[in-house]
């Protein structure tokens, strides 16, 4: 980290997504200084990584770019990336996040996120941030869209050749730099921790071999239709065919008390309808199934969101339905009780089929002891009627999916609820402080 | 506010060319454009570095305006995202206006993207570009204007009294609007809230005596907005306070004096906190901000909507939860008199409207969205039957059972349980009502097709339907064209985007909270009254609001006064023309100027223009573009 | 790839949506003609008609608007833009310019394979028409 970085300030805001920044960016207007903590090497969360979002259908860079150049240009807001929680506790009225810096092995100040090292690197490893399906180098700009703008050494896989300190023309790399623990200080935290998806549960409910090339989760089919995407087009990645058939299984993991979670995860009917008209403007001569239990498209313009993915062709299957298997042509089979015909259990053959898995807390427990969590796992709101951002901590306030799964706008929203409920209680404090 | 115009100290252009440590300098030959830049007239001095962001990089700009060599500064370098504002706070720490600075990307859009001796031929009209346009810019200061640190809230359900709590809480004075005699809106008119099961009287009761006490709160009931003007932190709003004169008040009044109020609660009213005005009177109002939480209203089916108003034995949800709520423990459910063994509940009334499948009497736009809270409310009054009527039959006809929020589906799965029959029916082929033959009106019939059955025809016989009615926008219109708002296809308040700018419509200084703008519950309707007031408080704590500079500005001497540009104007108010007896001349008033140009687009004279952004300063930046093209050529 | 024989290219990109997307194909570097010229606009509505003929006028090839479409962050301004541009085509025609040197798009912060492809047509049409009058001579 950049040695000269202040370590006090007004609010901590651990998560660096959509919820993070915009509770961020609040407090900073309203003249509060504010930290903003992220485990990845980018600040963004799950949004950045995102095609189009819904119901408006516009790119998700494009509303997410805005926002984090905002917060890192604002003199307000100082970003700490790559940064593990260690402990939060309170200290002498203070909340101190103990944090563990994991070495970039670049140095931030000396970065220009020119890319020479990038180019230059021998190295290729598969590109997570394009669902492993095309390759990154072994030092690297996380994405194109990425902030800060700074290159990142994956010492897993770099071969210590030297190339990129040699091209590099800053002398920022620094193969020996170490992990970096630190304290930071705030009087009110807000914990916008977000969501993981449930990556395993085609284990849990389908059997160990279910695993298959071409049965893919709800965000690797984000990375497929993004216009900035691994092939710039939809194909699937078993074997680089455009699919003729694409399905979504909903519910997968959510409402299911044996092998997931028995909560609804909120946002998968819609992201299931929008990537599905998506698909039929790329593929359009594609066949689109959406598996589901109840359509839950309760947001504002919604309704009409879903029924215009109805009028165009897009094939609404009331079932829960499994994968049993893979045909000869790479395709996934699944069953499917068909109520709606009241035909009972069928079977049937997808080339592509997408998992709207469950989400789960982005944190496996809540990062400061004392915040209660409810039995979903996600952290209690303890006021979830008037003021759903309040933790079981005085000081300590929550939004966005760290509170449960929630969209984008239902995050954007609860953001500024919980910066306003931080900026009350900061006031309030300050008062309280003045007249002791 | 800085005039138009007044600069006249002759342009001195600095032109500082990024090297990037070779992502630029390997594919553009830098020391060629330095010497072409060099050779242009505005220009007094061409530099390069390695790293213009760095501090070295800097420091040449500063020193060079500190020794008075420059008084314009062109730095090409990455994109302007990444570094503008650098290069501006250098002008700023050197004492120069930063706004006299202009960027060359000659990264992103030359070295990335060409090779060659194209690069450097592109690099070179940039830059000669870029110092064109330096030449005619003016410097700029960011337009203050003063607010009022006052914010009015219309409505006084769970939203409005939020936000008024919030923003007196931050220190800033409220006046609290609303229409009806009491305080609480619709929330008064629930029992239990899901999914806490708190008491909604409770929740009412205690928001409204905290408003109440609240030193900076001033309430207002059986008032409204009579007119509207004025701009961000400026409003100025007429509040008219009339006696109550609708049937229900009356009576809800003579009810709660006979109890000995105000002040104090009446279940399904709200909070009577004062006798209501005896004679009408009217309240004028400076206010910074203005809060709209102006709410939603239970759709009303219309006659013989599912037996609605033609049987008896069919009600609402919200009438429901009434009789309820008045019901004495023990015995059967009784509605109207006559027991309730089994009762059917049915969703989407009102809600999820397909055109061509719904056609309301009366050319009613149709209601095409999702209410959103109708399903986990029908859910609960499902459970609470089951609670106090066990023996209660209970069928559900749905569509889709959207229990999204958190703690709705242990709702669902708990109706399941205790025996609540789930069935679902299509949009296209609704259940049909009808009184039981021979029967006195006591008995329902209701025939439906069973879509998870394979569409099974099923007939059920009840001594009950109630209807899950939907929302309906709140009583806005009004508010909504004084002070120029818009309304979405369906009836709800328009914010500017749903995710940029959430609780914002495209007036600045407006903001919704809560169900004015979408159907919502009241935990969500309280955390958007919140991220409105965060709004509004970072806008109205500071005295003043502080705008970007990028406003039409107006040459007075130019400006012939024909009133070309109020008419292409896209915002009603941001232009106008000086009345009489002033000459007519074109006045902008920069609070509310989009900055978007639509007038200087129709100015012939040219004498109004965006600042920052200026038609000659374009034309300029072209006419050295095909300089630079021809200039390309000998090169 | 150098152009420098065929007449320039101008191109109008918004502020919000499209300048970022020329951004992003260089961070991709994604090679284009270099007759090209991107100028960050507010919005495009502020350019009278006379603009673009006067750039015809002086030589410029061909100009594409890049626009933020209906996403327009100035409500209202899109509309007015398609509408001058309409009348833009018809004085283009009286002046016998062919209509194919203007184009109005939509381009947003990441298409980057749209931002191309436009590129590429009108370096085409620029490359078959000539300098601006040309096709007035052909005729």
């Amino acid at each position: 980290m950049s040695m000269n970085k202040p370590t006090q300030f007004d609010v901590l805001v651990l998560g660096g997504g959509i919820g993070g920044l915009q509770a961020a960016l609040e407090l900073a207007e309203q003249g509060f200084s504010v930290a903003v903590v992220e485990r990845d090497a980018s600040i963004g969360g799950k949004m950045i990584r995102l095609s189009k979002v819904f119901p408006t259908l516009d790119c998700a860079s494009c509303i997410t770019t805005p926002k984090m150049a905002a917060a890192s240009h604002h003199p307000g807001i100082t970003l700490f990336t790559l940064c593990e929680l260690g402990k939060v506790e309170r200290k002498e009225g203070l909340l101190s996040a103990r944090l563990v810096q994991l070495p970039r092995h670049v140095d931030e100040d000396k970065c220009i996120g020119c890319r020479q090292c990038e180019y230059g690197c021998p190295v290729y490893v598969p590109d997570q941030e394009q669902a492993g399906l095309t390759a990154r180098k072994a030092i690297y700009i996380p994405f194109s869209n990425a902030i800060p703008q700074l290159a990142v050494l994956d010492p897993d896989n770099c071969s210590l050749c030297g190339r990129c300190a040699k091209v590099c023309p800053t002398g920022a790399v620094d193969y020996a730099q170490p992990a970096r623990e630190f304290t930071i200080t705030g009087r009110a935290l807000i914990l916008a921790t977000g969501f993981k998806l449930m990556t395993d549960y085609p284990e849990r409910a389908y059997g160990p071999a279910s695993r298959q090339p071409n049965l893919i989760t709800s965000l690797e089919m984000e990375r497929l239709l993004a216009p900035h995407g691994p092939y710039m087009r939809v194909l699937r990645p078993g074997d680089g065919k455009e699919p003729d058939s694409v399905a979504f299984i909903q519910c997968a993991g959510s409402r299911d008390i044996n092998k997931g979670v028995s909560y609804c995860s909120r946002v998968c009917c819609m992201y299931a309808i929008k990537q599905a008209m998506l698909l039929s403007g790329s593929l359009p001569l594609a066949d689109i199934t959406i598996y589901y239990i109840d359509i839950r498209a309760f947001g504002k313009n919604y309704e009409q969101f879903f029924q215009n993915a109805k009028a165009m062709g897009i094939e609404f299957v009331k079932a829960k339905a499994m994968v049993v298997g893979q045909n000869a042509e790479g395709g996934v089979d699944l069953v499917y009780d068909d109520m709606e015909s009241g035909e009972g259990a069928k079977r049937r053959s997808h080339d592509l089929v997408v998992m709207s898995l469950a989400m789960l807390p982005g944190c496996d427990s809540p990062p400061m002891a004392e915040v209660l969590a409810g039995p979903d796992g996600f952290i209690k709101s303890v006021s979830p009627k008037l003021a759903p951002g309040l933790t079981s901590q005085e000081g300590v306030f929550t939004c966005g999916a760290a509170a449960g799964p929630k969209d984008i706008v239902d995050t954007i929203v609860e953001a500024g609820h919980a910066a306003q409920e931080a900026s009350i209680y900061l006031a309030f404090q300050g008062k309280g402080r003045a007249a002791a | 506010m800085s005039g138009g115009g007044g600069q006249t100290d002759p342009a001195k252009v600095g032109v500082y060319i990024c090297h990037c440590g070779g992502n630029i300098s390997d594919h553009v030959d830098v020391r060629k454009v330095e010497d072409l830049a060099g050779s242009l007239p505005a220009v007094a001095v061409a530099r390069r570095n390695s790293f213009m962001c760095s501090d070295p990089g800097q420091e040449m700009i500063v020193k060079d305006i500190a020794e008075g060599r420059v008084n314009r500064v062109v730095v090409a370098s990455c994109a302007p995202a990444l570094h503008e504002t650098t290069f501006r706070g250098a002008l700023a720490r050197a004492g120069l206006n930063p706004y006299l600075y202009e960027h060359a990307n000659i990264r992103e859009q030359v070295s990335w993207v060409h090779h060659g001796p194209g690069a450097t031929g592109k690099a070179a009209r940039l830059v000669a570009a870029a110092v064109a346009k330096a030449a005619l810019l003016e410097p700029l200061e960011p337009i203050r204007v003063e607010a009022t640190a006052h914010a009015t809230v219309v409505g006084a359900g769970p939203a409005g009294l939020k936000a008024a709590l919030d923003l007196a809480r931050r220190g800033i004075q409220v006046v609290l609007v609303e229409q009806s005699p009491f305080l609480g809106g619709n929330l008064a008119r629930l029992d239990r809230l899901f999914p806490t099961g708190e008491k909604a009287s409770e929740m009412v009761e205690d928001l409204a005596r905290r408003a109440l006490s609240h030193e900076l709160i001033q309430v207002f009931t059986c008032a409204g907005i009579a007119a509207a003007g004025g701009y961000v932190g400026n409003f100025s709003l007429t509040v008219v306070r009339r006696p109550p004169q609708t049937q229900r008040d009356l009576e809800l009044l003579a009810k709660a004096r006979s109890s000995g109020l105000p002040p104090g609660f009446i279940p399904f009213a709200g909070y009577l906190p004062l006798e209501p005005p005896s004679a009408q009177e009217q309240i004028d109002l400076r206010t910074g901000a203005v809060i709209l939480a102006t709410g939603f209203e239970h759709y009303q089916p219309h006659a013989g909507q599912y037996g609605y108003g033609q049987l008896p034995q069919v009600v609402t949800l919200p009438e429901l939860i009434q009789i309820m709520a008045g019901q004495e423990p023990g015995g059967p459910l009784t509605v109207n008199g006559r027991p309730v063994k089994s009762l059917a509940l049915i969703h989407c009334v009102g809600s999820r409207e397909i055109p061509g499948l719904h056609e309301p009497p009366g050319g009613r736009p149709l209601n095409e969205y999702c209410s959103r809270v109708c399903c986990t409310a029908t859910l609960q009054a499902a459970l609470e039957i089951k609670e106090r009527f066990p023996e209660t039959l209970i069928y559900d006809l749905h569509r889709d059972i959207r229990a999204y929020g958190r703690g709705h589906e242990d709702y669902y799965l708990e109706a399941s349980r205790r025996g609540v029959l789930f069935l679902r029916f299509a949009a296209e082929n609704p259940p049909q009502i009808r009184a039981q033959a021979g029967g006195h009106g006591e008995g329902l019939v209701i025939e439906m097709a069973d879509t998870l059955l394979g569409g099974e025809e099923l007939e059920l016989e009840t001594d009950l339907v109630v209807l899950a009615v939907g929302m309906r926008p709140g009583p806005a219109a009004g508010l909504a064209e004084m002070l120029k708002l818009s309304r979405g296809a369906d009836g709800f308040l328009l914010e500017v985007h749903p995710k940029l700018r959430p609780v914002e419509p495209a007036v600045v200084g407006v903001y919704l909270a809560g169900a004015c703008q979408a159907p919502m519950d009241v935990g969500e309707a309280c955390a958007a009254a919140s991220a409105a007031t965060v709004k509004a408080g970072g806008l109205l704590s500071r005295g003043y609001v502080e705008l970007a500079p990028f406003v039409a500005r107006v040459d007075a001497q130019a400006c012939t006064g024909c009133g070309a540009c109020v008419e292409a104007c896209l915002r009603e108010g941001a232009l106008e023309l000086a009345r009489p007896p002033a000459v007519a001349k074109a006045l902008v008033n920069p609070a509310l100027c989009l900055g978007c140009g639509a007038c200087a687009a129709v100015c012939e004279p040219g004498a109004i223009a965006v600042a920052g952004w200026t038609l000659p300063q374009y034309e300029a930046m072209v006419r050295a573009m095909i300089a630079g093209e021809a200039g390309g050529e000998q090169a | 790839m150098s152009s420098r024989d065929l007449p320039p290219i101008l191109i109008l990109a918004t502020e919000a949506c499209a300048y970022p997307g020329a951004n992003s194909v260089g961070q991709a570097h994604l090679g284009y003609p270099d007759n090209t010229c991107i100028m960050r606009v507010p919005s495009p509505a502020m350019f009278p008609e006379r603009f673009y003929l006067e750039c015809f006028d002086r030589g410029v090839g061909g100009i594409i608007i890049m626009s933020c479409g209906v996403e327009c962050p100035y409500e209202g301004a899109y509309e007015v833009l398609a509408k001058r541009i309409d009348r833009v085509y018809q004085l283009m025609k009286q002046r016998g310019l062919s209509a194919d040197r203007l184009r109005l798009t939509a381009i947003c912060t990441v298409c980057n394979r749209a931002f191309i492809k436009e590129v590429n047509q009108m370096a085409r049409v620029v490359a078959e028409l000539g300098p601006p009058g040309g096709e007035r001579a052909a005729a």
